[in-house]
């Protein structure tokens, strides 16, 4: 028995109203927000929560299928949550401040934060494993502190960040195969922007999607937020590097409206036929292919592009799904997940290949099935995201998703740095200095 | 020249209704003093606020020193004016509201001070310069009202009811201040009241007015003894002129002419009077009562006496009105006309 | 007879402090759950080690404030919270005056330019500033489309109204005086209408013209209702973080964050709840001022 719930909009801006007013800001966090609860006797519950996903045929199936004959199995009344996903942070606040909520609760970022009020997935990940073999490195550097050796997430999935690029447009300017290099897209997309006026399309934001391109353009040259053990890497040579170059990309191919994005304007950007390239997961074409846009054909799919030092970019977004430890239903929120991982192929192929698994013998043939895609035009679109594993890393790489370098993703101190310097409002060496200062401000309060 | 002169004035508010002021002809005097005299809705300040510019004319003229000014506003006139409530500026101390025509008017700054001056002590108000309106007195308030309407030295005043808002006592105090403020100044004033006694003890001349017409306009002599019709005989004096429609016309009398027989001399009209109230007013007596008989015969009548000592309620006597104080009305136009034979009986 | 009266009497003031207490009851309980309590809290926290993911927390004196202090974007947000607060009033005062001048007047439809007026005010402030994000969008706006039809901008290259700090800032601003400004309208209106007819009749006797007589008369006997007006204003703006969240969430590049935005960015959305708490707390002071300026117009209008 499964139940979709939508939630109210009234609530969430209320807990935003009082939780930013200083007369008001402990309400989101007291114990205000109670969620009476009536379970049918002998029967369980089982709440999660989890974002609408940008597949909807995914919610479809999860919510209409999986969670349907879970419950049947279990004897358990599921009920899921959907909300917009630049809300599951202060929502996920609210619940832990009021030590009452779902059971469990997916997010899309490592929630490191939150690890002393979630319960250790070490369970989890080992009887999954014994039926599934080892997860990627991926899953395990986004869900586990090393300091406390604790598995305080769990990640069956995440979402490859491919390139997104015209196919016509960039066959003018001399790359029929897209750009494969930054050097190609800055070469290309000067070239679109200069005949037809076709503006690139890679965001500089204080939004999700910038952050990923941007962490994936500084690792492509060589910088990083954090070196391997966790300290402070963020001002080096290769990070101004970095930053000269998406300051020429910008000022030679870009328009200010890179500067007002939110996740979905790159989508409309490219699907409304303004821009040349933007870095997204595959919910652009997807959408295309859904309501039949003419444009579908022409926007074609690109790997990571590869920069002087690697060919690099972060997950998309990464499912990191939490077990409260004030859940009611710990022990069916950790059947629940095992269960679901046997069924995670059909979840792939609902979900039209928008989440890659964590454990990859759950989808053997990924290669196969990604390769002719009757939806696509052409089916071999997808063929590319063949090797994500060999380019794809976790936030915080080379080290792990902590909970300070949550703090400074969602502070967007990265995407800030790279917007000045675009705009020429801070030099390179500046920025990077100042973006590392905030660095070590925020990881001393993780301390 | 006439310093204010309005032809054919007209307003009508709303079309198809009765104008609130008809087809008004008026010529001011130098340095008079006239009232507009009328009940409420007659008229008179709606003709005030024509003049003044605060209501646009549906047709007519008006003109000021010898031009037409309907299509100049209110600061072009050359006019001043007292409002009702004194319209002081609250928020302003009593020197800035004496000075605020000046500098509305932009007049050089360094004669402010001695122009405010001038008008205040003209009122005798120069003590209460820094105060501000809310800690005057009504009188004062009256004062300062006309101090700032003197300081600019304009070719007429238009005085809106100034005294109504003032308590009796205080009211026949201001009146007298008020001529007194005239005779010194001697610009022409045109002042709108509905209180008779106001009228005949300032007005130089009178102008009497009902629903929008122009009934008389003479001095307060000659809208007293000599009304120009019913509206204007009835309107003016207390107890109103005693009216009795004989055949074809209609006679009226002042009560003070209608006395005991012993004191008429001369030709007079004679009547049985039965005294049904008496009321003793201190320097007078107001008695009302029937005549017995006649044409009169059952209408109530009164009579002003210096006595009544010898009257006695429920008594009948002989009362009479001299012939010349008799005045005859038409009765169908209830204008004036001239002495008839009439039959009392 | 007076057994009876004595009766009723003693009923009545047994009856009343009950009754009193019953009716004012939700506003004491509202006022303690919902805001000293939060705000008791915030003080607490300020002074903590806070996270959202902790149950535990400590005494750290001021170290929240001093680490927050070094933030470059703390200090735009502090300046920026002025700069709308501040420059919003400024657009609203003159705008609303503009507005009740205009619709004192008697004319044809002036109930529902009214009504028309009154909208924004009416509409919840989410909505709002959702419709104008739509409108100042970097790819449907429709501003941009018009300039673009109208061959003021080439397409591509149409203003980015949220995307360039000065135009951002200038549309954030542009959204709180749309939203402030029926408010103050009809406050404005109520106190022209409560301003004697004569007097500004007096004034144009007096030889003032229309700008003296607003100046020098009308505004001058506003200024109580005015400042109501303003410091209603003030607050509503200076703790608002709705339209800035909806329109640019703080960008770009935090050239439009303010205080709330910055302490709901970092305290929830970046589990430092600390940290939030200690950046809310910046507002305490300015509204501490402003409160002390409303009690005062209060009490004056009650002893007048």
């Amino acid at each position: 028995m499964a139940k979709k719930k939508q939630e109210g909009r009234s609530r969430r801006d209320f807990i935003r109203w009082t939780g930013s007013g200083a007369l008001a800001l402990g309400a989101a966090s007291g114990p205000f927000f109670l969620f009476p609860e009536r379970a049918a006797a002998q029967q369980k519950t089982l709440k999660i929560l989890q974002w609408s996903h940008f597949v909807p045929a995914y919610d479809t199936w999860f919510d209409g299928t999986f969670c349907k004959q879970w419950g049947q199995k279990n004897n358990t009344n599921v009920i899921i949550d959907h909300i917009n996903l630049v809300d599951l942070s202060a929502k996920a606040a609210s619940e832990a401040s009021a030590q009452k909520g779902h059971d469990l609760f997916m997010l899309l970022s490592p929630p490191a934060a939150y690890e002393k009020q979630t319960i250790d997935m070490t369970h989890v990940y080992q009887e999954v494993e014994k039926k599934h073999g080892k997860k990627i490195d991926l899953g395990h550097k986004s869900t586990y502190n090393p300091k406390t050796k604790r598995y305080f997430a769990f990640s069956d999935s995440y979402v490859p960040d491919p390139g997104n690029w015209h196919k016509d447009w960039w066959a003018d300017a001399g790359f029929p195969n897209g750009p494969d290099t930054w050097e190609d897209l800055r070469i290309g997309a000067k070239k679109i922007r200069d005949k037809s006026g076709h503006p690139c399309g890679l965001g500089l934001s204080q939004e999700l999607d910038t952050s990923m391109a941007m962490r994936a353009l500084l690792w492509s040259f060589g910088g990083a937020e954090q070196d391997e053990a966790g300290n402070v890497a963020l001002n080096s040579k290769e990070t101004i590097e970095a930053l000269k170059y998406m300051k020429a990309l910008y000022q030679e191919s870009e328009t200010p409206e890179v500067f007002t994005w939110t996740p979905p304007s790159n989508n409309q950007a490219m699907l409304a036929g303004r821009v040349s390239f933007v870095a997204n997961a595959i919910s652009i074409t997807r959408q295309a292919e859904r309501e039949h846009l003419p444009i579908e054909s022409k926007i074609m799919v690109s790997r990571a592009l590869r920069g002087p030092v690697r060919r690099i970019a972060a997950e998309h977004v990464m499912d990191c799904y939490i077990i409260w430890d004030f859940a009611e239903n710990k022990e069916g929120a950790q059947q629940f997940l095992i269960d679901y991982i046997d069924a995670f192929h059909d979840g792939f192929v609902a979900g039209q290949f928008y989440n890659f698994p964590c454990f990859p013998s759950t989808v053997p043939d990924l290669k196969k099935e990604i390769a002719s895609d009757p939806r696509a035009t052409p089916p071999d679109k997808y063929k590319v995201l063949g090797d994500v594993l060999d380019w794809a890393t976790n936030v915080g790489y080379p080290g792990y998703g902590s909970a300070a370098i949550d703090e400074a993703f969602k502070a967007w101190v990265i995407p800030t740095m790279f917007a000045k310097v675009a705009r020429g409002d801070e030099t390179p060496e500046n920025a990077a200095k100042a973006a590392e200062e905030e660095y070590k401000r925020i990881f001393a309060r993780w301390k | 020249m006439a310093v204010v002169e309005t032809r054919s004035l007209t307003k009508v508010f709303k079309e198809g209704e009765l104008g609130a002021v008809n087809s008004v002809n008026l010529e001011t005097r130098e340095g008079e003093f006239l009232v507009f005299l009328g009940p409420s809705g007659s008229g008179k300040t709606t003709l005030l606020r024509m003049i003044a510019g605060l209501e646009t004319p549906t047709s007519g003229e008006i003109l000021i020193g010898g031009r037409v000014v309907n299509e100049l506003s209110p600061r072009d006139r050359r006019i001043a004016m007292v409002f009702q409530s004194y319209a002081l500026y609250p928020h302003l101390s009593v020197y800035k509201n004496i000075a605020f025509p000046l500098k509305a008017q932009k007049v050089k700054k360094d004669l402010h001070k001695q122009k405010v001056e001038w008008a205040a002590s003209l009122l005798g108000i120069g003590a209460l310069l820094d105060r501000k309106p809310r800690e005057l007195s009504g009188g004062e308030r009256q004062r300062v009202a006309l101090a700032r309407a003197i300081v600019r030295e304009p070719a007429v005043f238009l005085l809106d009811e100034p005294l109504s808002n003032l308590d009796a006592k205080l009211r026949a105090s201001a009146r007298e201040e008020l001529e007194r403020f005239h005779r010194r100044v001697g610009t022409t004033t045109i002042y709108v009241t509905h209180d008779q006694v106001e009228a005949m003890a300032m007005g130089d001349r009178v102008l009497v007015l009902n629903k929008g017409v122009v009934h008389q306009l003479g001095t307060p002599t000659e809208v007293y003894d000599n009304p120009a019709d019913t509206f204007v005989a009835t309107f003016l004096g207390s107890p109103p002129m005693n009216l009795a429609e004989l055949s074809d016309v209609i006679v009226g009398f002042r009560p003070e002419h209608f006395r005991p027989v012993s004191s008429v001399n001369g030709e007079a009209v004679a009547f049985r009077f039965k005294v049904e109230n008496i009321e003793y007013l201190g320097s007078e007596w107001i008695v009302s009562g029937t005549p017995a008989s006649g044409k009169l015969g059952g209408q109530k009548v009164f009579s002003r006496l210096n006595s009544a000592q010898d009257l006695s309620l429920g008594g009948t006597y002989d009362f009479a009105v001299p012939q010349r104080e008799l005045k005859f009305f038409d009765r169908s136009t209830e204008k004036r006309v001239e002495p008839k034979v009439v039959s009392w009986q | 007879m007076a057994i009876g009266r004595a009766k009723i009497k003693s009923v009545g003031a047994a009856q009343s402090p009950l009754l009193g207490a019953a009716m004012f009851t939700p506003a004491v309980l509202y006022i303690l759950l919902l805001v000293a309590g939060p705000f008791f809290l915030a003080i607490f926290y300020a002074f903590s080690d806070a996270r959202i993911g902790n149950t535990e927390m400590h005494y750290v004196g001021l170290e929240n404030f001093r680490s927050i202090l070094k933030s470059p974007s703390f200090r735009i947000a502090i300046r920026n919270s002025f700069i709308f607060t501040i420059c919003s009033q400024i657009v609203v005062i003159v705008g609303a005056n503009i507005l009740a001048i205009a619709l004192e007047k008697t004319f044809r439809g002036r109930g529902f330019i009214r009504f028309l007026i009154l909208l924004p005010w009416v509409a919840p402030i989410a909505l709002g500033a959702i419709g104008w994000k739509w409108i100042l969008d970097s790819i449907y706006s429709v501003i941009s489309w018009v300039l673009v039809a109208l061959h003021f901008y080439k397409p591509f290259n149409a203003p980015m109204w949220l995307g360039e700090p000065h135009l951002a800032i200038a549309s954030v601003l542009l959204v709180h005086s749309w939203r402030l400004m029926p408010f103050s309208t009809v406050i404005l209106l109520a106190g022209r209408t409560a301003i004697p007819k004569d007097i500004p009749e007096a004034a144009a006797v007096d030889g003032a013209g229309f700008w003296r007589t607003q100046f020098q008369i009308i505004i001058p006997m506003m200024r109580p209702i005015l400042s109501v007006a303003v410091l209603f204003g003030l607050i509503f703006t200076f703790t608002d973080m709705t339209v800035v969240y909806i329109l640019t969430a703080g960008g770009p590049f935090d050239s439009t964050q303010t205080l709330p935005s910055l302490a709901f960015a970092m305290g929830i959305q970046g589990s430092d709840l600390a940290a939030g708490a200690a950046i809310s707390l910046f507002l305490v002071p300015l509204l501490i001022i402003i409160a002390y300026f409303m009690l005062r117009v209060a009490h004056r209008a009650e002893v007048n």
